[in-house]
């Protein structure tokens, strides 16, 4: 089969070299780029597969119809990882070897990411991880092991962190911490992070009880009850997408945003999570307690690109963008400059073209960092609120901490990710 | 399966193979065997890999079929012993990089987990051994994802090497080469394989069937029950061990999914498939759940809906799987003089099946 | 002292969501001999007729109920009626992979019709808001569902003890053949206890809309917990199924407060005690 492509290619090449306009097509040498794309797309956690695929597909749209990369049009495959490493690893093998991928995107599990990583270096194929946040994957795989066929183009878990150290360093009456957590790794990281920044800057503050609940938990009731015995004056909170917005109703009906003084819902900015409580914030039940970050909050930076990418994929899909859709559409475009930069499809090429990559992306201006592939770019948090112009609530009373503030750098000292 | 098809077995392997195919087969067999010794030389990488997976299904589901089509005992837990065999190999791959004690201690952890499991779970029989399994298999589960230090947790054993197959002093061949690791696989499931043809074909082969129709009169004809069926849950566990322990090699990743019981539910679908009633249904049906999987989400999101509609019309009109489907075709084409249809009636119980 | 009172209160409110599920499952078993696997999927489709007829038609909420109970009674008495009963003869491994293979069939069609992202209705007006007790603030949801809990629990005892259906229920339950001698329609009892069943997973589906979310694979979630205590408290047992139930969702909640590192295996460990040590489950028929 392998032989019959060559041939075919090969004519190709000869038909389109009589066309003068189309003779960039012999600089890449196929005819098609080929991308293939991954994420979760069912259970309560579908969205955000769903929100990948979509950005994927406008980027490619808008790609092809500028001409596409050095001439060249990309064609892309989305696929299920379901959320299981085996499938996702299975996927990838399947895009590459059987398909034809030249890049990969997605992945929304930091489980998923970690098992791909080894196999993208026996593939040879550069895979842009828009959603996965686990800084292991940087940390360890790429800066420790040196795969270079990781990229990141998403910020990891020092935003749902960090971020949240950095803001609330400043309420000095906000002393005792609590933690709802999912109960599997990005649980415990973001809890470990968040406990040894804050306590660099307030060595006054006590953790004072942890609830932790596992994928597929329905009810929340239980784990409110139990960190609100202790008595906190805040929340930490990381289940994310459909389990967020069970465990802010399933909050509010135990009147916990009457007690304490704030709630931090790490992935609260995301646009699921916004249209699932939009009522109660219009009803303002959150009292204007809950605060909340995302990978990227379409309502900043109030730049005319990202204005004009908002517009157009409402237009082009009747949503707001979530932030894996805008990740995964900037890592296409990513993926445009590197390669027009490297003129080749190959790996090491790309990876090289990539060093030193500064690139205006709707989530502003992204830098890559060669020390661990990370394109590292600003997300501020902020109030969950209402504001009439949106449709659903959005994030207001914006806290901009700078990348360069709360990014960790090399050389990483191991964070515990245990509970 | 009564005791003159038994017989019958004994006399014509070939028709107990393949639940009464005729002679075409012996050429369908070697042209098979043709096939999957040149198969890295026909295909791409992603076929190779795919029949890695099929061969490892292979064997799970042969394990799982010995304690269900011939014991009679339906159990949901099986996963728990391919995940007991993955990590326990994986840990050795980690520690000291050698194929062959990897795949040991894979078979040695699952076979003991098994022996040890197997006590508590054979003195009962049919819903209650399936709930007991169920829940084994999912405290396995749960263990695998919460003990991170020794598992990893839900982040799983990474970096495993794909182990060259050595014996000291005496060589070494590197696996590194999917093609390669291919033909580890397909030696350690043909070994397998012929291992089981000759347990079932064996007396306690028989003995086990025996208790399967009715255990009162097995144990009145002096088989002891209890420890047969303990002795067949011990095989299924190592096959499910030696299943498993190939798997960390392959993928380099082991993560606590392995151990669910939506895992354990694999080998009960291909089987099902298959063929509970023939030997090699659980090979077939491991072919055919994976070719039906793959292919279907190349299209659709929507496979669950197919495989499960699949399941229904399987179980409702064709109990003895594709096997018997076919076995049917050619039985009526070659007009054999049978008595009676018994064989694909489904697991065949004497009496008023209350066996308990 | 009012932390472990209001703690458990929370897990009797759990408990009750695990009652109405156990409660179909156990009538079923206990009727028919069949461990329906697909019932989780029942009480997912229960959740999603609810919201449709509640989150999307607009109905009141008691009539959404309602309905999603009547339509997944239906759902369950076709799985009954022209399936499930061909199999009777055979083997009990084949109703098992049959009603798996409900399960994947109803998981892909909910998909399919609602689409995969999870759906969450507004929670009824009448429901919102809380009680002080114990110094703290309880939810009148979760007062709402012990309540219902309890009714389903009082009146299923009723309709078993006190009618001529339920005894005739349980005649044909103890002695199959000679309740069919005696001229009781069986194959229609069972399509009943069937319905029966079905509907109060669907119960146990739609009562949860408003508080959780409704999306492809919640039932799977919680049948594997539903099967634990039905084993726990004696197949075929409805007294043992809500004793278990309590069981699971106080000592549940209570893991929660106090040992949060054995909540995924404690499920098992007592499952499988109860098998190896009083298989006929903790209350004895």
């Amino acid at each position: 089969m392998r032989n019959r492509t060559g041939l075919l290619e090969g004519l190709v090449a000869l038909a389109l070299l009589a066309l003068p306009v189309q003779g960039m097509a012999q600089t890449l040498g196929v005819p098609v780029i080929k991308v293939g794309v991954q994420g979760v797309a069912s259970g309560s956690h579908a969205d955000y597969g769903r929100q990948i695929m979509m950005g994927a597909t406008m980027a490619l749209e808008e790609i092809n119809a500028a001409g596409g990369i050095l001439g060249t049009k990309l064609e892309m495959k989305f696929m299920d990882d379901e959320n299981k490493p085996a499938v996702g690893v299975k996927n990838a093998r399947y895009l590459v070897t059987e398909w034809g991928a030249h890049f990969m995107y997605g992945t929304d599990s930091s489980g998923v990411a970690m098992a791909m990583g080894p196999v993208l270096a026996e593939l040879k194929r550069i895979h842009f991880f828009t959603h996965a946040a686990t800084h292991r994957l940087t940390e360890e795989l790429v800066a420790g092991k040196g795969i270079q066929e990781i990229v990141r183009v998403s910020v990891p878990v020092y935003q749902d962190a960090v971020t949240a150290a950095m803001i609330f360093k400043d309420r000095p009456e906000i002393k005792r911490w609590a933690t709802i957590g999912a109960d599997y790794e990005y649980g415990y990281s973001t809890w470990n992070l968040f406990k040894d920044t804050l306590k660099k800057y307030r060595p006054d503050v006590e953790f004072v009880a942890a609830a932790w609940a596992p994928f597929w938990t329905m009810d929340f009731s239980p784990h409110i009850a139990a960190v609100m015995a202790a008595k906190p004056d805040a929340i930490l909170a990381t289940p994310w997408a459909g389990e967020a917005v069970m465990l802010l109703r399933q909050a509010l009906l135990q009147g916990v945003f009457d007690q304490v003084g704030a709630w931090w819902q790490a992935m609260g900015g995301s646009v699921d999570v916004l249209e699932g409580i939009t009522k109660e914030v219009q009803d303002n039940k959150f009292k204007g307690k809950l605060w909340a970050t995302a990978r990227y909050i379409h309502n900043w930076p109030d730049t005319p690109e990202n204005r004009a990418f908002v517009e157009r994929f409402q237009k082009r899909w009747g949503r707001l963008p979530n932030y894996s859709a805008e990740t995964t559409y900037s890592a296409l475009y990513i993926t445009k400059a590197a390669v027009e930069k490297a003129r080749s499809l190959e790996t090491a090429k790309v990876v090289e073209a990539m060093k030193g990559m500064q690139i205006m992306t709707p989530g502003g201006q992204r830098a890559f960092r060669s020390e661990d592939h990370q394109f590292v770019y600003t997300v501020p948090a902020g109030r969950v609120v209402w504001d009439p112009k949106y449709p659903i609530a959005v994030l207001g009373d914006l806290r901009v901490v700078p990348a360069k503030d709360y990014y960790r750098y090399p050389p990483f000292t191991p964070v515990a990710v245990t509970r | 399966m009564d005791s003159k098809g038994g017989e019958a077995a004994n006399r014509r392997p070939w028709h107990a193979l393949f639940g009464g195919l005729a002679s075409p087969l012996g050429w369908a067999l070697a042209a098979l065997a043709l096939l999957l010794a040149f198969l890295p030389f026909l295909a791409g990488r992603y076929p190779l890999y795919l029949a890695i997976q099929i061969l490892i299904l292979s064997v799970f589901s042969l394990g799982f079929n010995l304690l269900f089509g011939y014991t009679g005992l339906l159990s949901f837990g099986q996963a728990g012993f391919y995940a007991v065999g993955s990590y326990a190999c994986a840990k050795i791959l980690l520690a000291t990089p050698s194929l062959l004690l990897g795949l040991l201690g894979g078979l040695v952890a699952a076979g003991t987990t098994a022996v040890v499991l197997g006590v508590l779970c054979i003195r009962h029989t049919r819903v209650y051994f399936s709930m007991l399994t169920l829940a084994f298999g999912m405290m396995i589960y749960s263990v695998a994802w919460k003990w991170r230090d020794v598992t990893g947790g839900d982040d799983g054993l990474v970096g495993i090497p794909r182990a060259p197959l050595e014996v000291p002093p005496l060589f070494s061949l590197s696996l590194a080469s999917m093609e390669r690791y291919y033909y580890v696989v397909l030696l350690c499931a043909g070994l397998a394989i012929w291992l089981m043809y000759r347990l079932v074909h064996s007396p306690l082969g028989l003995a086990l069937q025996a208790i399967r129709d009715s255990e009162t009169r097995a144990a009145f004809a002096g088989i002891p029950v209890a420890r047969y069926r303990l002795i067949a849950f011990t095989i299924a566990g190592l096959y499910a061990g030696l299943a498993g322990a190939l798997l960390p090699p392959l993928e380099n990743t082991v993560t606590p999914p392995i151990a669910h019981w939506s895992h354990s539910a694999e080998p009960v679908l291909a089987t099902l498939l298959g063929g509970i009633n023939a030997f090699a249904g659980p090979v077939v049906g491991a072919f055919l759940l994976f070719m039906l999987k793959d292919i279907i989400v190349r299209y659709t999101e929507y496979w669950l809906i197919v495989l499960g509609v699949i399941v229904v019309v399987l179980v409702m009109g064709f109990r003895g799987g594709v096997v018997s489907i076919l076995a049917e075709a050619v039985h009526r084409r070659a007009r054999r003089d049978r008595r009676g249809e018994g064989e694909t009636e489904g697991i065949r119980r004497s009496g008023n099946g209350l066996g308990e | 002292m009012d932390t472990i009172a209001y703690q458990g209160l929370i897990g009797l409110s759990l408990a009750m969501y695990l009652w109405l599920l156990s409660a179909g499952l156990t009538i079923i078993f206990g009727v028919l001999g069949v461990l329906n696997f697909a019932h989780g999927s029942l009480f997912m489709v229960g959740a999603y007729l609810a919201f449709t007829f509640y989150g999307l038609v607009g109905f009141p909420f008691w009539l959404a109920i309602a309905l999603s109970m009547l339509g997944v009674g239906l759902l369950g008495l076709v799985m009954e009626r022209w399936f499930l009963r061909h199999l009777y003869h055979l083997d009990h491994a084949y109703q098992l992979l049959l009603t798996f293979g409900f399960i994947l069939i109803l998981d892909d069609a909910v998909k399919m019709i609602w689409g995969g992202v999870f759906k969450i209705p507004q929670i009824p007006r009448f429901l919102d808001g809380a009680w002080p007790l114990f110094g703290r603030r309880f939810p009148v949801y979760n007062a709402f569902i012990i309540g219902v809990g309890v009714l389903v629990a009082v009146g299923l005892w009723w309709l078993f003890e006190r009618t001529w259906w339920g005894r005739t229920v349980r005649a044909t339950a103890s002695e199959r053949e000679m309740a069919n001698a005696l001229g009781i329609n069986v194959p229609g009892v069972f399509s009943g206890v069937f319905a029966v069943g079905s509907m109060l997973a669907a119960l146990g589906g739609a009562l949860g809309t408003p508080v959780r979310v409704v999306a492809p694979g919640i039932g799977a979630a919680m049948i594997i917990q539903a099967f634990t205590i039905t084993v726990i408290g004696g197949l075929g047992s409805l007294k043992g199924a809500f004793i278990g139930s309590l069981i699971v969702g106080i000592l549940g909640a209570y893991a929660t407060l106090y040992f949060p590192a054995f909540e995924l295996a404690f499920l098992f460990i007592v499952m499988a005690l109860v098998l190896m040590l009083r298989p006929q489950g903790l209350v004895a028929r």
